[in-house]
């Protein structure tokens, strides 16, 4: 068998049903080989970029590793920002890039680079294979690696001529990776002394990541929470883990999450925080994170998140779902006080909710996206790009479960919703899919309209037009002297005829009158739609913390 | 750099071609700086120790061994820091002196005398490297290299 078909063959196996890929020198013998796998379907992106955002979009929407291939060089390089954004958010992926032939690898042949120097400290894991007696076992335990523990990406470089070779074709045995130890148990004493802590606060509060969601223990969550009269903040990227709407919600927490949150962290005597990496945009300043809490409960699958920013005084080092679990049975009665502190809570929800400028005449955005919520419910995935969109689509929408809110959290990648949008439509067909993205981050990757067109995909794109980088302009306007430097977008393409020339149809709304027509022409219309809505370019995100200050500093949208 | 962010690491790690680099990639973007590193094989074939000085940088000391434990490439990680232990430094000299008396009674050995000088071995740890080799200095010394540390538990 051929190490082409080898690698075919082993994706089979491991179940993979979509490659989002691009052809060229080094990778050429696979596509040689792939028609006779049929039941592999390989998605021709128009730039690596968009294959690893695709694969990426994909892997969060239904928990499959996303797979991707692309040539050596240029090729393998244009994946980097894509394996970047996935590993910082641990999502599972499989890059398979083709290599010079073994026996040119260091010449500095044509295409050449060196793609595992270029990709390591943005891979959980990567391979240089020159040899097709390796093959079966490499690609065997990518799977398991990329999948399992924390997820993230793993990048197989396979040289050329490996793929040319011929050599019978030996069944992996059972993995063996020494290295590579997965934390399985959890300690039954430090979950007791979690369950006590918390239940047994004044004043508690849980913080939720992504890895509530990637170990679905959302429902484990939701009973802790419940049983234990504990509420419950996600981070960004934790979106879906707790039901927005449920009455122990604090929605997100962060530099711009909403005041009543940061006002119970920052009141917290006992902070448990749940598969997280609890980063800067989660504490902003550190030094005056949470600063009553007497005990620090954290969670994370990985031994190294503990301590790394915030020392905490319990862990588990464990899944999220195994870790409550085994919490549960051991909460005792929520402390007598609770009813005060959910009380207080409340208080601090009237006193601080979300709000908008909405009587300058201009349209907002989130006159935009409470009309899509009104339409999409929890019906529909919302893959946002990265900026006042992103922040926008995380504040003005109540999502009730996982899966249903999907951005680059961690790098904060511009150019990620359309092409994560179109993977997670092919991930989840059934679901309605809408990218939201600022037109800065759209015009990034807007290439990937093409297989949108191509495959007549329902993505509905809500572009937030504001003639500027948004953030930038806001940071500039509020942080950095008020000096608007190089944040205006001076010239941009008529969205409504690039949406003509790539095939899909488009409008463009500068009323709110129109948003609802607008929106109604996108749900009639099967395939792809786009709508360019002209917002206020002075619409801000709110709340947010200035940078370097402390939670306790968040600014809110003027009173209206 | 103070004496507390330093780090004894002796890890063991898979014997493959991109396994220094994907350490010492790991050391320079966590912040941390390698200060001191020795490599030879182990006892298990296809499996390397390393024996590393690493400073934490402004990480949390414990960062080296947690963040050097996610590589798939390392198989076992032991923080040596502060324990009882056996640390060892070699150091080759060549001087010029004619009489190396002193150096002898330091317990280093001649590898090779020549007409243009006399080349020494001396091992020890950290200390008595540091000492042997100002003593070199005072030897006319010409050429000189000198180990990382090679690091063991003291057995009971």
């Amino acid at each position: 068998m051929t190490g082409a078909d080898m690698i075919l063959e082993a994706l089979e196996r491991e179940g993979v049903e979509f490659i989002f890929g691009y052809p060229g020198g080094a990778n050429l013998p696979i596509y040689q080989h792939m028609p006779g796998h049929p039941t592999l379907k390989h998605i021709l992106v128009r730039h690596e970029q968009g294959a690893a955002h695709m694969a990426d979009g994909y892997a969060r929407a239904c928990g499959k590793p996303g797979v991707v291939f692309a040539t050596s060089g240029p090729g393998a390089l244009n994946l980097v920002t894509g394996l970047a954004t996935a590993y910082m958010d641990s999502v599972p992926m499989i890059a398979i890039t083709g290599q010079v032939a073994s026996t040119m690898v260091g010449r500095d042949a044509f295409q050449e680079t060196d793609v595992i120097g270029a990709t390591s400290s943005v891979t959980k894991h990567s391979y240089l294979v020159t040899s097709i007696n390796q093959l079966p076992r490499v690609i065997h335990e990518a799977f398991h690696i990329a999948t399992t523990g924390r997820p993230g990406p793993v990048l197989i470089d396979i040289c050329k001529d490996v793929q040319q070779a011929d050599a019978p074709h030996v069944l992996p045995e059972r993995l063996e990776i020494p290295g590579y130890k997965l934390n399985g148990h959890v300690d039954l004493d430090q979950a007791k002394a979690a369950a006590v802590a918390l239940a047994g606060a004044e004043r508690p509060v849980v913080l939720a990541g992504h890895g509530v969601l990637l170990s679905h223990a959302e429902g484990e969550l939701r009973e802790l929470a419940e049983k234990a009269a504990v509420p419950v903040g996600t981070t960004l990227l934790g979106i879906g883990a707790f039901p927005v709407n449920h009455p122990l919600s604090l929605h997100m927490t962060g530099f711009m999450g909403t005041g009543w949150n940061l006002k119970a962290v920052q009141n917290a005597d006992v902070l448990m925080m749940v598969g997280m990496r609890v980063d800067d945009r989660v504490t902003a300043r550190l030094a005056d994170f949470a600063p009553k809490v007497k005990t620090f409960i954290h969670v994370d699958i990985d031994g190294s998140e503990m301590g790394k920013n915030v020392r905490p005084h319990i862990e588990l080092v464990a899944d999220a779902k195994k870790a409550i679990s085994a919490m549960i049975p051991h909460l005792p009665e929520p402390e007598k006080s609770r009813g005060t502190w959910l009380a207080q809570i409340d208080a601090w929800r009237e006193e601080h909710p979300l709000r908008y400028t909405h009587s300058n005449g201009q349209l907002q955005p989130q006159d935009v996206l409470i009309d899509m919520y009104k339409r999409c419910r929890n019906e529909a995935i919302v893959v946002a790009d990265v900026g006042q969109n992103q922040i926008w689509a995380a504040l003005w929408w109540n999502y009730d479960r996982p899966g249903l809110f999907l951005n680059s959290g961690g790098s904060g990648t511009m150019g990620f919703a359309l092409p994560a949008a179109i993977g997670a439509k092919f991930a989840r067909p059934e679901l309605a899919v809408w990218c939201v993205a600022g037109e800065g981050g759209f015009v990034m990757t807007a290439q990937e309209l093409s297989v949108a067109v191509e495959h007549q995909l329902d993505v509905k794109i809500v572009i937030l037009n504001n003639f500027s980088l948004g953030m930038v302009r806001q940071f500039q306007d509020d942080f950095y002297g008020g000096v608007r430097s190089e944040s205006d977008l001076k010239h941009m393409p008529d969205f409504v005829k690039l949406a003509d020339a790539y095939g899909l149809p488009g409008i463009r709304v500068d009323k709110f009158e129109e948003i609802g027509p607008a929106m109604d022409a996108a749900e009639r219309t099967k395939g792809p739609f786009l709508i360019d809505f002209r917002i206020d370019p002075e619409a801000n995100v709110y709340p947010i913390v200035p940078l370097g200050k402390s939670l306790n500093d968040f600014w809110e949208a003027p009173e209206v | 750099m103070t004496e507390d962010r330093l780090r004894v690491l002796s890890v063991v790690v898979e014997d493959g071609p991109g396994t220094l680099s994907k350490v010492s990639g790991l050391i320079r973007r966590r912040g941390f700086h390698v200060r001191a590193i020795s490599v030879g094989p182990s006892r298990e074939a296809g499996q390397v120790r390393m024996t590393l000085t690493v400073d934490a940088g402004h990480a949390e000391v414990d960062q080296v061994r947690k963040q050097l434990e996610r590589l798939v490439e390392v198989v076992e990680v032991e923080d040596l820091t502060g324990h009882d232990v056996h640390s060892r430094e070699l150091v080759v000299a060549t001087v010029a002196a004619a009489d190396l008396s002193d150096l002898i009674e330091r317990g280093a050995k001649v590898l090779h005398s020549g007409k243009k000088g006399t080349t020494v071995e001396f091992a020890g740890d950290g200390t008595e490297v540091g000492e042997f080799v100002d003593e070199l200095r005072r030897h006319g010394v010409q050429d000189v290299v000198r180990s990382g540390p090679v690091v063991m538990r003291r057995s009971a």
